[in-house]
């Protein structure tokens, strides 16, 4: 009888000792970095497609039920996941474990001035694009590394080992990235939305206007009249844009100037090919050195 | 004493440090429709005519980490009301539960639990007007809601009771004293409801709904009856509903919803001097298509059937308990929504037209309107 009992207890201990952590991310890129971190030792899923806009996500009961069985949720934040705290509150799950990875970020635009809908949807505490900054990703991996550790103390050697690779996959990719867009160095570009201010200044381009005339404005033919003039005053070359966007007005920006479109995915999976977070900025880097 | 003084004084510190920095939602939605009506018998054919605009004003937040709260205020038709006060225990509770409290729409079907501005249509489908009310199926009581186990879909049952005042503004109108009516009893209404997630783009959900309790006093109809002085009318209502939505891309969507009902009821018929007591069967569906093809445009048809007159005056043989004329719609509509969610306008026409028992004979009647929706504060995601 005892030696069953011990059995059991061992069982139960190593079953303990090997769970897996249950993750789920808001977002692709979150996903691929926690897998990334967590290797073997987590199980990842995600909310948000790589092709679906994150700003709007409807709340779906299934999204519900797969933050149901988490032990840890990570988000973006700065007002990005508008939609979470109803997934959550439909999840009942009382022990999930809300994670923000803006944190530690340097955070851009944020306004210093009174928000209103006049300015179009706005980012009150900042432009939440920050992972297009591959030094970010950094920052949000050092936050993931941190709540791994938390959750699963035992590990930790395990996470830092993938943490450091990660970083030095990084650092030496940033070295041919910026070698990539060093020919763009302060050249104009046009943007689509303004999601790509952690980018461009990280690679030392400049978004002289963006093709919505506010944030979340559709695009106005007074405004693309305005565009077509800017373009073709300083001869600029590229329209960047999120391919979850439609592309109409750009388009028609390009028929009358000349100018490229270059539509990219701004999340893993966003394209097929694209199915990891140095993927995703190597692929937005090639498309942006290739038409710039 | 010094170190309970500390924790006393650190306490008092941090609740009024979260008072502070806790501050609900607040929104308001406005609405407003103008309309023309083109039924030959009322003075105001083929005018152009104005509704008194209405809003709706919503300040909601969460009360601590395990419960939330919602106030909305409407102002219709010149009036203030207080549509919606509940609290709701989210999380924390044994078995998952959620538990809903105050005032509020009762999840009988999808459609009634949606305020009318999330409706891709404009008018309340003709099966709630008749069977709950102008204003859905709104009433003061408690929800127990249990998530069930299925795996790869999410399904949950809601058990309700409720003060039964719904149902006596559904018998007599809402001037009425529901004592009056009905007396003081109960009512109960509970959905069954699943969601599937058919894949990346496509999602169901179905619903089973049932309401039961009674109505009516028999006494409200005849008064001074021998044969039954106080004789409750009670009645059964079983629901089921459908949405299912087509979703490939940012701009482009497609929406089916469906939901119908049975009412079965007892009925005082006869004369005042010798009324007889009966049950009746009687049915209301409606189904509607919505499709954005657009970021900013979508377009939709519904088509619905009730028993029942839409727009007769209550009694014991007219609306819910009426199991001889039929009213029918048939709804189109272009909504047009500039930026997001901040402004609506939907363009409708609705041709209401009536079978009447008896050779009795109703002139079908046509209404164009255009209502502009608006919406100021934070907006909420929207839930399928």
């Amino acid at each position: 009888m005892k030696k069953y009992l011990i059995l059991i207890l061992v069982t139960l201990v190593s079953l303990h000792l090997y769970a897996e952590i249950k993750v789920v991310a808001t977002t692709t890129n979150i996903a691929n970095l926690v897998q990334v971190i967590g290797g073997n030792k987590v199980s990842v899923d995600y909310l948000c497609r790589g092709d679906q806009d994150p700003h709007f996500l409807e709340v779906l009961p299934s999204y519900m039920l797969k933050l149901r069985n988490a032990d840890i949720v990570f988000k973006i934040g700065l007002d990005l996941e508008k939609w979470l705290p109803q997934l959550i509150d439909g999840s009942r799950n009382d022990k999930l474990e809300l994670v923000d990875l803006s944190k530690d970020i340097s955070k851009k635009e944020v306004p210093t001035a009174k928000v209103d809908a006049s300015q179009g949807d706005v980012h009150p505490y900042g432009n939440p694009h920050y992972w297009l900054d591959p030094e970010n990703a950094k920052i949000m991996a050092e936050e993931i590394y941190s709540a791994l550790t938390d959750f699963s103390s035992q590990d930790a050697d395990y996470f830092k080992k993938n943490l450091d690779n990660f970083k030095n996959e990084i650092d030496s990719n940033m070295k041919i990235w910026a070698s990539k867009l060093s020919g763009l160095k302060q050249k104009n570009i046009i943007t689509f939305h303004k999601s790509w201010i952690y980018f461009t200044d990280r690679f030392g381009l400049k978004v002289v206007d963006n093709v919505e005339p506010k944030p979340g404005l559709p695009p106005t033919p007074s405004h693309d009249a305005s565009l077509i003039q800017i373009i073709k005053k300083d001869k600029i070359k590229i329209i960047l844009m999120e391919n979850y966007y439609s592309d109409s007005a750009p388009n028609h920006i390009s028929e009358s100037t000349g100018i490229k479109v270059v539509k990219v995915p701004i999340a893993v999976y966003g394209i097929e090919g694209v199915n990891s977070y140095i993927k995703l900025i190597d692929y937005i880097v090639n498309q942006v050195s290739a038409n710039g | 004493m010094v170190k309970k003084t500390i924790i006393f004084f650190l306490i008092i510190c941090s609740v009024s440090v979260a008072q502070s920095n806790v501050n609900p939602d607040i929104s308001l939605i406005g609405m407003f429709d103008t309309y023309m009506n083109f039924d030959k018998n009322t003075p105001d054919y083929g005018k152009l005519l104005f509704d008194i605009p209405s809003f709706e004003l919503y300040i909601e937040g969460y009360l601590n980490p395990y419960a939330r709260a919602a106030v909305n205020i409407a102002f219709e038709e010149g009036e203030f009301s207080a549509e919606e006060i509940y609290a709701q225990i989210l999380r924390g509770l044994p078995l998952d539960i959620q538990i809903k409290a105050g005032k509020y729409f009762l999840g009988f079907g999808k459609l009634n639990t949606f305020h009318p501005h999330a409706w891709p249509f404009i008018d309340r489908p003709l099966w709630q007007q008749i069977y709950f009310s102008d204003e859905g199926f709104n009433d003061i009581g408690l929800d127990v809601n249990f998530i069930l186990p299925t795996e790869d879909f999410y399904t949950t049952l809601d058990l309700g009771v409720y003060s039964g005042n719904s149902m006596a503004i559904n018998t007599a109108g809402e001037d009425t004293d529901p004592d009056e009516v009905r007396g003081n009893s109960l009512i109960f209404v509970g959905r069954l409801g699943s969601f599937f997630s058919l894949n990346d783009f496509n999602n169901f959900d179905v619903g089973l709904s049932g309401s039961y309790g009674n109505y009516a006093k028999s006494s409200f109809y005849v008064p001074d009856s021998v044969a039954f002085p106080s004789q409750t009318l009670k009645y059964f209502y079983g629901g089921i509903d459908f949405k299912f939505k087509y979703k490939p891309d940012s701009y482009t969507s497609l929406v089916i919803q469906g939901e119908g009902i049975l009412n079965h009821r007892d009925v005082i018929r006869g004369t005042e001097t010798e009324p007889i007591f009966e049950t009746i069967t009687t049915y209301g569906a409606f189904i509607y298509f919505d499709y954005q093809f657009l970021k900013q445009f979508s377009v939709g048809a519904k088509y619905d059937f009730t028993f029942g007159v839409i727009g007769d005056d209550y009694s014991a043989t007219t609306i819910s308990n009426d199991n001889a004329n039929k009213t029918s719609d048939i709804e189109g509509w272009i909504g047009y929504y500039p930026v997001e969610e901040t402004l609506a306008f939907r363009l409708s026409t609705q041709y209401l037209f009536f079978n009447l028992a008896d050779n009795m004979t109703k002139d079908g009647e046509t209404t164009i309107t255009l209502q502009m929706i608006f919406s100021l504060g934070p907006h909420k995601a929207h839930q399928f």
